[in-house]
């Protein structure tokens, strides 16, 4: 037998191997046809996850335009110095390297200084982490050093920051600086090589041409990590810039509009996650643009008149009900807030209370310029009508309280139209009176005083208040006396309206209609004629309506309480206001003035109100607020003379 | 057999050894080493430049006393010419001191010119330089910009005891603030890579969205002070067209140079008197 034999094929044991073997090898290839011919898309994917990694870019948002085409709201450069972190790895291993050197010496020295006794071998050990970190900030801090030479600016990166950016956007660059200025920006450009790893990085940020005009109308944006729903829910990793997102006005109400469509980059990653090669690149694209109604010389008309004042002005297009201009004082430079808000310039703003749209987000009692809603209610209830007269001798009495007239002597014997023109208190005491709440209320309510307007600005207040005998009840929880009437048929007691109300109010009356619904949209020619306001007709008879209208022309006529804003060739109707108010725990004046122009036509309704912010001065209706209205009418001329019945700009 | 195949190869391993030892010597040394060899190359260069110089003028005694009567006309009125520039210039420049003394105004900055010759020129796809005949010896400092009558040339990037090399607005390396001409906001320029013996070319980044420019309407791009190394309004190129860049918003676009810039003679390096100080304000 040799040697041989042993190893026989048909040896029970070799056979047990070999089919062993068999098996294993069958369910290997098995396997492995599984894995490549079956699951592949599965392993594929799970590469994909592990090497790919996507970049959103949020798309710079559109435009903001007044109606003639001038750019309110656009997008300026902005600058900053930036360096990919894949471009200093070999720096950093370098640094560290070397801190790692020094960092061993120093322990080694402390160790031999120490007792023996006292000694431990961890002592050592430097704290690796700790050194990683210090090395990647120096190497970092002297970029930025290079940088700080050539601007003169004096700017440092905290370690969080560093840190933050490692963990959470490795792939994307670092702002080594921001916002840089236009000199430092071109500084860079030449005098950084094109080799080194700062790299000047161009975003975008909110330009507003003309700083404070119709700034909260405007509203600005803040930046924002995008919408997690944007991101495709692939499981792959992604890394995102900051979007920019609407706050406040137009900017938050269009937000959809205008946000740019965000650009994508996916790239494959090194098993460090630091980027190799791009696959795949979608450029941002930039948002819709927005054309508002706002006539921007009529904006800055507004704004300049209001100069140091606190209070609001809203003209609109009686037509159309597109605002031509609103404004509200105290306000802001928008540019201030761009690219970011410093946390200075916010308490500065918080304490001026500027950041307030009075327009629309604060409600005032109406003063006098109600008594044109109080005339309409009495002559529709028939308890008024253009001959009613009524003897003012400066008060009324009602029981044991005394209501006073603005003219302390009184007026003597005034119709309609004479207390219109004069704002005689004791005809609308008695008349409001004599028609009673109910009346009153409900024809405030038609006017929609009880209602936001709807405009497409953010926030508007809810707070309007048109008082009845059921609203007292539940709010104040006491009954209505006549006192309560009296004082709201001139405008004052509980009523609270916003000036763009009032402005939406006065547009109504122009139009001989109940509501006029605003927009902050410019119409094209087919939308304004398919306007629906939503209202009534205000339902006068031709002489009601005459006399209430010869009223208000009288008001900026020569013996008129507005006569101040009197316009040469231009018919006005308006009314004046002066209202009791409370503001910061003190009691001051409010100015109000409402019209429209010109009354052969009417194309342009104003309202302005002016808070007063000085207790011991006086602010009247006629003096303080009507030339605020004058000066925005004048600036409608000279835009629009043909539609205020000029031949000509004057 | 074996002693023949270890022959062939010694070029070799003598190259891996000089290149080893190029990889370990230290920077101060190879950075020693290659200015020295500029150094010496530089009289070489220099000499050539003079033969060049001296070729042209015999090329030129060879001309027709006719052709040099023309010629000599020719400089007569391109004197005249640059004679009443000049008056104008100084008249100019005398009427900005007293507007800027009315105005209580800081005086610009203002350069020493040094009008150099062009000796070598080394332009590939990766850089693209030239080298004039003048450096320490005429204190020209490193980064100085360099123009001529067609506006940019490029900037000095090594200046030697008697030549400076100067990178061409046409490199890939060279990269400067500009705007365009009539538009004040600033955009990058860089250099582009040629190709062979293509016209030179750069590209405009950063350029604002309502910029608008097309074959029939080119726009001019130009120097800006703000970078600080060139005075404004030099002209870099001419940019036809203008597409969206990556951020969407801003645009990028070709800029094609001045042609001549590959062929160039005769260069003005301009010197700053007032070198720039960061840490004060400037004069």
């Amino acid at each position: 037998m040799s040697g041989y034999d042993f190893h026989r094929g048909e040896n029970p044991r070799i056979l047990f191997f070999f089919w062993i073997v068999m098996a294993a090898g069958i369910t290997l290839l098995v396997g492995l046809g599984w894995r490549q011919l079956i699951a592949y898309q599965k392993y594929e994917e799970i590469e994909r996850r592990q090497t790919e990694r996507r970049i959103f870019k949020p798309g710079p948002r559109g435009d903001i335009y007044d109606r003639k085409g001038n750019l309110l709201v656009g997008n300026r450069p902005q600058y900053s110095a930036v360096v990919y972190l894949d471009d200093l790895r070999r720096e950093f291993r370098s640094e560290y390297s070397q801190i790692i050197r020094a960092e061993r010496e120093k322990l080694r020295q402390a160790y031999e200084q120490t007792p023996e006794s006292e000694r431990e071998d961890s002592q050592l050990t430097p704290n690796y982490n700790d050194l990683q970190w210090i090395a990647r900030q120096n190497v970092i801090q002297r970029y930025i050093d290079q940088i700080n030479r050539i601007t003169g600016r004096d700017d440092s990166l905290s370690m969080r920051k560093i840190i933050r950016h490692f963990n959470e956007q490795l792939l994307l660059p670092l702002p080594l600086v921001e916002d840089l200025n236009a000199d430092q920006y071109a500084r860079l450009i030449e005098q950084v090589p094109v080799k080194s790893a700062i790299q000047i990085h161009t975003d975008t940020a909110r330009y507003y041409p003309y700083g404070v005009a119709a700034a909260h109308t405007l509203g600005y944006v803040q930046n924002v990590n995008p919408d997690p729903d944007e991101i495709p829910d692939d499981g792959i990793k992604t890394f995102t810039f900051k979007t920019k997102r609407g706050k406040t006005g137009l900017e938050r109400h269009f937000n959809d509009l205008l946000s740019g469509e965000t650009g994508t980059e996916i790239w494959r990653v090194d098993p460090l996650g630091f980027q190799d090669s791009m696959l795949e690149m979608k450029t941002p694209k930039q948002g819709q643009d927005l054309i508002t109604s706002i006539d921007i010389d009529l904006q800055l008309a507004a704004e300049t008149a209001l100069g140091e004042r606190t209070g609001a002005a809203v003209a609109l297009d009686i037509h159309s009900g597109e605002v031509l201009a609103i404004a509200s004082h105290p306000s802001y430079d928008l540019n201030d807030l761009s690219p970011f808000i410093p946390r200075n310039t916010f308490d500065e703003i918080n304490e001026r209370g500027a950041w307030l749209n009075r327009a629309v987000q604060l409600s005032y009692p109406p003063g006098s310029t109600f008594k044109l809603i109080t005339s309409i209610a009495g002559m529709r209830h028939g308890s008024m009508t253009p001959e009613t007269e009524h003897d003012c001798q400066g008060l009324y009495r009602l029981g044991n309280r005394i209501f006073r007239c603005n003219a302390r002597y009184g007026h003597g014997i005034v119709d309609l139209a004479a207390s219109i023109e004069a704002s005689c208190n004791v005809f609308y005491y008695a008349e409001g009176l004599e028609m009673g709440i109910d009346v009153l209320s409900a024809e405030a309510k038609r006017f929609g005083l009880d209602q936001k307007t709807g405009i497409q600005i953010p926030f508007e207040t809810s707070r309007l208040v048109v008082p009845s005998k059921e609203w007292k009840r539940e709010q104040i929880g006491s009954g209505w006396v006549p006192g309560d009437t009296a004082n709201t048929a001139i405008g004052q007691g509980f009523l609270l309206v916003t000036p763009l109300q009032m402005a939406t109010v006065i547009a109504s009356i122009a139009r001989n209609e109940t509501r006029t619904q605003p927009t902050l949209r410019a119409l094209t020619n087919e939308e304004v004629q398919r306007v629906e306001h939503g209202g009534e007709a205000i339902g006068l008879t031709q002489k009601q309506h005459d006399a209430l209208w010869e009223g208000m022309e009288r008001v900026v006529g020569q013996d008129g309480t507005g006569r101040l804003v009197q316009i040469d060739g231009l018919r006005i109707a308006g009314k004046t206001g002066t209202a009791d108010f409370r503001a910061h725990g003190k009691g001051v004046n409010l100015a109000w003035f409402v019209g429209f122009a010109p009354v052969e036509n009417p194309q342009i309704a104003v309202a302005v109100m002016v808070e007063g912010t000085n207790a011991s001065e006086r602010y009247h209706g006629g003096s303080t607020a009507g030339p605020v209205a004058k000066d925005i009418l004048l600036e409608f001329i000279e835009q629009y003379p043909e539609r205020a019945g000029f031949s000509a700009a004057r | 057999m074996a002693n023949h195949r270890l022959d062939k190869i010694k070029p070799l391993v003598a190259l891996g050894a000089f290149l080893v030892a190029w990889w370990i010597v230290p920077t101060a040394i190879k950075s020693f080493l290659r200015v020295s060899f500029s150094e010496f190359q530089a009289p070489a260069w220099v000499a050539t430049s003079y033969l060049d110089d001296l070729e042209g003028f015999w090329a030129r005694r060879s001309h027709s006393k006719v052709e040099l009567i023309e010629a000599g006309r020719e400089v007569a009125r391109a004197k005249s010419l640059y004679q009443f520039n000049a008056q104008r210039n100084e008249t100019l420049e005398n009427e900005i001191q007293r507007l800027e003394s009315i105005l209580n105004l800081p005086s610009r900055r203002e350069f020493r010119y040094e009008v150099a010759r062009v000796i070598r020129r080394d332009l590939n796809a990766w850089w693209q330089q030239i080298v004039i005949r003048k450096g320490e010896d005429y204190k020209i400092p490193v980064g100085a910009a360099v123009v001529f009558y067609g506006g940019v040339v490029g900037r000095v990037v090594e200046v030697n005891a008697f030549t400076s090399r100067i990178e061409l607005i046409s490199s890939p390396n060279f990269r400067m603030a500009a705007n365009f001409e009539g538009d004040e906001r600033p955009v990058v320029y860089q250099g582009l890579a040629q190709g062979g013996f293509g016209e030179p070319k750069g590209v405009v980044r950063d350029a604002p969205q309502d910029m608008v420019a097309s074959t029939q309407a080119p726009l001019k791009l130009v120097s800006t002070r703000l970078g600080g190394t060139f005075p404004p309004g030099l002209m870099i190129g001419r940019v036809n067209w203008l597409q969206p860049g990556s951020t969407g918003i801003f645009q990028t676009g070709t800029v094609e140079l001045n042609s001549d810039l590959l062929s160039l003679h005769e260069v003005a390096v301009l010197i700053p008197l007032y070198p720039i100080d960061l840490d004060s304000d400037a004069p």
